[in-house]
């Protein structure tokens, strides 16, 4: 029973007392010193991957730590739609935690960088097995606590103005969503999530129109964290200045917080049937196709790598927002599919782009004529990766972009079911225009080039392994799709 | 009746003579008087507390041999025994948190009078919190005043005799308002004691007698206690007040005195006028309306100011704006969230002045934000108890803070007229309060290539680090396992009828 508790106090455990007693225990030369760290933390990362899995195999029951208030238990229970979630964090969470031992060489503050980590790590285990909205909120709240320190780890006046708009953007967006929270309270008869709502049906008729707005303003503030329009702009501001591997976690898995807690909230306490037809489900849609389509223009138009991907970002979320605001089962499916695949692809690009900066220091689109030759191995996999973001056969997006516009056209929306897909067509279309050059400049820098001045510069095993281990994952969601659909589909008809 | 009864009068008596004795006693044997009597006070209460839990009524206890109309009396239950216990807590570790400062900022030979204000303020603290007659009442809140003029006015610098001027000038006006009110209210009943006023009140209002003059008594008593503690826009004098004097006088101005006051206004709200009665004026919504502004400009002078002691005293200001909302919201609920605030502010802000403290000794003694960058790594024990603090006010789940606002928000959601302005106003105020705290932890974790400033190890402050820790940890318990407390305080409350 206790094993739930694991994989959460663990990592948020070792992470605190990395913070507070690393730096003054340790005797030793720098080097030395920065060997054990890496092993310590290293080890650390290990042991909560291992617990997370035990705990999502073994453990069935939900457990209740402690009463906030008489009726707000603290709880956790792992479902399936949990479990998703918390496995791509795991996977995420280890090849960037052993991206950042070879990346974090070039960085100051160390141990408090893996003291981080590790927090986040918890909390990210802990939202994902939460078992009810306070739980949740809880650790959404401590969530951007925890990995605010991500953001602003190098100090600088830019790193700390990042960080604090990240903060006020996620605080803000939190309460939003924390006013939704006390209607709920008020109007329903338990917090717990359950698979197609929560809510009273003598509430419904009553306040229905009222519960809709309150959705809404849920759904907004909530959206914050998934950088839906119009509360995007701090994902490009905090993400890029982040150092790549934390970039490729809050990308990859925190922002997906944001969009747990959106499926959370309507599958899970307003219910896709109230919210079906209404004239937030439209607002929703509208403001996901914006989203999808802004995002992509404004990375296409971004000559930094970091924070074109950032950009990119921004319009990929909005696709698994899409899915889930279609609320069918195949753009369901599609949504999560896209999850997962968002979740390995954009890892592995802000690894690349890691990659890219810890070697030769260049962080600007045009600066990377020729690192194709220079650095075959990591161009390779942002190639394949970026094939998959746009949607090529075989790849994983290909198989979510698939469920997502097919969900659209069958839902029966006056315009949007058309629209949908066409706005997914034309942003597939600039996604391939902001991540193909890099490729085509980097494989053929063309005749006037310098050749004589190219080296061989690709990373150490740490580096190349993990965005190796991402991209054949990638890989295989789309040539293996059948495993994961037949897991959606079990999530998908329960909610529905 | 059994013996436990006394304890209330024990203690203002006790405090009150200790005040006396220490003004004989060299400086060391003051303060020891003081520690031990804040501690006896407290172990009173704490028995008190239980005795009347396990009673579950509340009793009153004759002072002299008079009865009911004509002697004075002293009243205790649930509310009343739990208050002075935690305001014994509070004035405890402010006191040991601020101590070593006392030695730098009061010339040595005035220590001895510094014991004897704050005992005596103890002493009106706990008067206010028993008595049962309007008239001690009145008294007290005007020993209060003297001894936090004292407070605010020993550290002799020219800033703090102008804030306890100022201090002075308010206060008066205030418990003047207090007494006009007083003295209506005398002339409508005939009485002075609490419960005597109520039931001809009650009389009047049923038989619709002087109805104009009783809302100008009832009024004219709640803005004097508003002025007193700061409700915005009466709040002029607080900054400097808690911005200058010594950080104990700062911490215990603002988690007790204001506190006190208000207190006292519940009790009128309850025992004098009669809950209902005093819902179905209109004061409730102006104090409604002053509250959601105090919410909101306390916050923005906050964020204006460039000095960490002033910031805190602003973001005071916003604070006793939600507890005025909380009354105005006139419903049990409201009054709940607003005692729970009481208690949860106490517990934060005095932890954030003795953090603060901490921080400036080792920015070399200043207070602009530019000079405390960093000072987390100087003084770590002070930095994190600043952001635990500080996280408290903004509200994050597991601290004190969060449970006060989920208090207030579900009090908000069962008044269909108010609701809305109420979550707006609240949510806006935790943005802004969220931007001015987080500004100020984000200042203090920013790190500093080269410091010319010294830092400070665990083993040179153990006394104050040891507070720090008392204060986190209170304000954890407050937001982990509030349900005592509110079913405590719901208690009290049935007591009060």
């Amino acid at each position: 029973m206790y094993l739930i508790l694991l994989p959460i106090l663990f990592p948020i455990l070792s992470g605190a007392i990395l913070l507070i007693f690393f730096r003054t225990s340790l005797k030793g030369n720098e080097k030395a010193k920065r060997k054990t760290l890496v092993i310590i933390s290293g080890s650390l990362l290990v042991i909560t991957a291992l617990l997370t899995i035990t705990a999502l195999l073994t453990a069935k029951e939900s457990f209740t730590l402690f009463y906030l208030t008489e009726t707000l238990p603290i709880t956790f229970a792992i479902d399936a739609t949990g479990t998703l979630f918390s496995l791509l964090a795991v996977i995420v969470m280890l090849c960037a935690g052993f991206f950042s031992f070879a990346y974090m060489k070039h960085e100051d503050h160390e141990s408090r960088y893996y003291g981080y980590y590790l927090l986040v790590f918890g909390v990210l285990n802990a939202l994902c097995f939460a078992g009810n909205l306070i739980t949740f909120y809880l650790f959404f709240e401590l969530l951007t606590l925890s990995s605010m320190p991500l953001v602003l780890h190098n100090g600088s006046k830019e790193a700390v103005m990042a960080g604090l708009k990240y903060l006020f953007y996620s605080l803000c967006g939190a309460y939003a969503a924390l006013f939704g929270i006390y209607f709920i309270y008020r109007n329903s008869t338990t917090l717990t999530f359950t698979a197609g709502g929560v809510l009273n049906p003598s509430t419904v008729a009553e306040h229905g129109s009222f519960l809709l707005l309150v959705a809404f303003v849920m759904i907004l503030g909530f959206g914050v964290k998934a950088g839906m329009f119009p509360m995007h702009a701090w994902l490009p501001t905090a993400h890029p200045v982040a150092p790549a591997p934390a970039s490729a976690v809050l990308s990859a898995v925190i922002v997906k917080a944001g969009v747990l807690a959106i499926i959370r909230i309507v599958y899970y306490i307003f219910g896709a049937n109230f919210l079906r037809g209404s004239w937030m489900q439209t607002a929703w849609i509208c403001l996901t196709l914006i989203t999808i389509f802004m995002g992509s223009m404004l990375a296409y138009r971004e000559p930094v790598l970091k924070k074109r991907l950032a950009y990119s970002t921004v319009s990929q979320l909005s696709y698994i927002l899409f899915g889930l605001a279609v609320m069918n089962d195949t753009s369901l499916t599609g949504g999560l599919l896209h999850v997962l695949a968002h979740g390995f692809i954009k890892a592995v690009l802000f690894l690349c782009a890691g990659a890219i900066i810890y070697t030769t220091g260049k962080t600007r689109v045009d600066e990377l004529r020729g690192i194709g030759k220079e650095m075959p191995l990591t161009i390779w996999c942002y190639t394949i990766v970026s094939l998959g973001l746009i949607g090529i056969p075989p790849t994983g997006g290909f198989i979510s972009k698939w469920y997502l516009a097919t969900g659209s056209l069958k839902s029966g929306l006056p315009i949007l079911d058309v629209l949908g897909p066409v706005i997914l067509l034309v942003s597939a279309l600039l996604t391939a225009g902001y991540l193909l050059p890099v490729t085509i400049q980097g494989f053929f820098p063309g005749a006037d080039y310098d050749y004589g001045k190219l080296e061989k510069q690709e990373p150490s095993k740490l580096m190349t392994v993990p965005i190796l281990i991402m991209t054949v994952l990638s890989v295989l969601i789309g040539l293996f799709p059948n495993l994961i659909t037949d897991y959606l589909t079990a999530i998908v008809s329960a909610v529905l | 009746m059994n013996f436990i009864c006394n304890f209330p009068f024990f203690s203002i008596l006790l405090s009150l003579f200790s005040g006396t004795v220490c003004s004989m006693l060299p400086a060391k044997a003051a303060k020891v008087v003081n520690r031990v009597v804040i501690i006896t006070v407290g172990i009173l209460s704490a028995i008190l507390l239980l005795y009347l839990l396990s009673t579950g009524e509340p009793f009153v206890y004759w002072m002299g041999h008079f009865p009911a109309p004509w002697g004075n009396e002293i009243r205790a239950g649930v509310l009343e025994a739990g208050m002075a216990l935690f305001f014994c807590i509070i004035m405890y570790l402010s006191m040991a948190g601020g101590a070593h400062k006392l030695y730098g900022e009061v010339v040595e030979s005035k220590h001895n009078l510094y014991y004897i204000l704050v005992n005596l303020l103890l002493c009106s603290l706990l008067a206010l919190v028993y008595t049962n007659d309007m008239f001690t009442a009145y008294v007290f809140v005007e020993i209060n005043t003297i001894s936090a003029c004292g407070l605010i006015m020993i550290r002799q610098v020219g800033r703090t005799i102008e804030a306890a001027v100022r201090y002075m000038i308010m206060s008066l006006l205030g418990s003047g308002l207090l007494l006009f009110g007083l003295c209506i209210m005398y002339d409508l009943t005939g009485h002075l004691l609490m419960s005597n006023i109520k039931e001809s009140v009650s009389l009047l209002v049923a038989n619709g007698e002087y109805q104009i003059p009783l809302i100008v008594s009832v009024a004219l008593m709640c803005v004097g206690l508003c002025i007193k503690s700061a409700l915005f826009p009466f709040h002029a004098w607080l900054p400097d007040a808690y911005g200058y004097s010594t950080v104990s006088s700062a911490a215990i101005l603002s988690s007790l005195v204001s506190k006190g006051y208000i207190f006292l206004l519940i009790k009128i709200i309850y025992r004098v006028i009669g809950f209902d009665i005093f819902n179905s004026t209109r004061i409730i919504d102006v104090l409604f309306v002053f509250g959601l502004m105090g919410m909101i400009f306390g916050s923005i002078s906050a964020i204006r100011e460039n000095d960490i002691r002033r910031m805190i005293a602003f973001s005071s200001v916003a604070q006793i704006g939600y507890i005025y909302m909380g009354f105005g919201m006139g419903t049990q609920a409201g009054m709940v969230a607003s005692i729970f605030h009481i208690l949860s502010h106490a517990a934060t802000k005095s932890l954030l002045f003795i953090a603060a403290i901490g921080l400036t000794d080792v920015s070399n003694g200043s207070r602009k934000f530019i000079d405390l960058t960093g000072a987390a790594y100087r003084n770590k024990w002070a930095g994190a108890a600043f952001m635990a603090g500080s996280l408290s006010m903004v509200g994050v789940p597991l601290f004190s803070g969060f449970i006060s606002k989920l208090l207030f928000s579900q009090a908000a959601v069962q008044v269909e007229g108010k609701m809305l302005a109420s979550l707006i106003v609240l949510g806006i105020s935790t943005v802004l309060n969220a931007i001015y705290f987080m500004k100020t932890v984000i200042r203090i974790y920013t790190p500093v290539k080269e410091s010319s400033y010294s830092g400070i190890t665990f083993r040179e402050m153990k006394g104050y680090a040891v507070v720090l820790v008392c204060f986190i940890v209170l304000n954890v318990i407050l937001g982990v396992s509030s349900q005592p407390v509110v079913n405590m305080i719901e208690q009290g409350l049935a007591m009060f009828a």
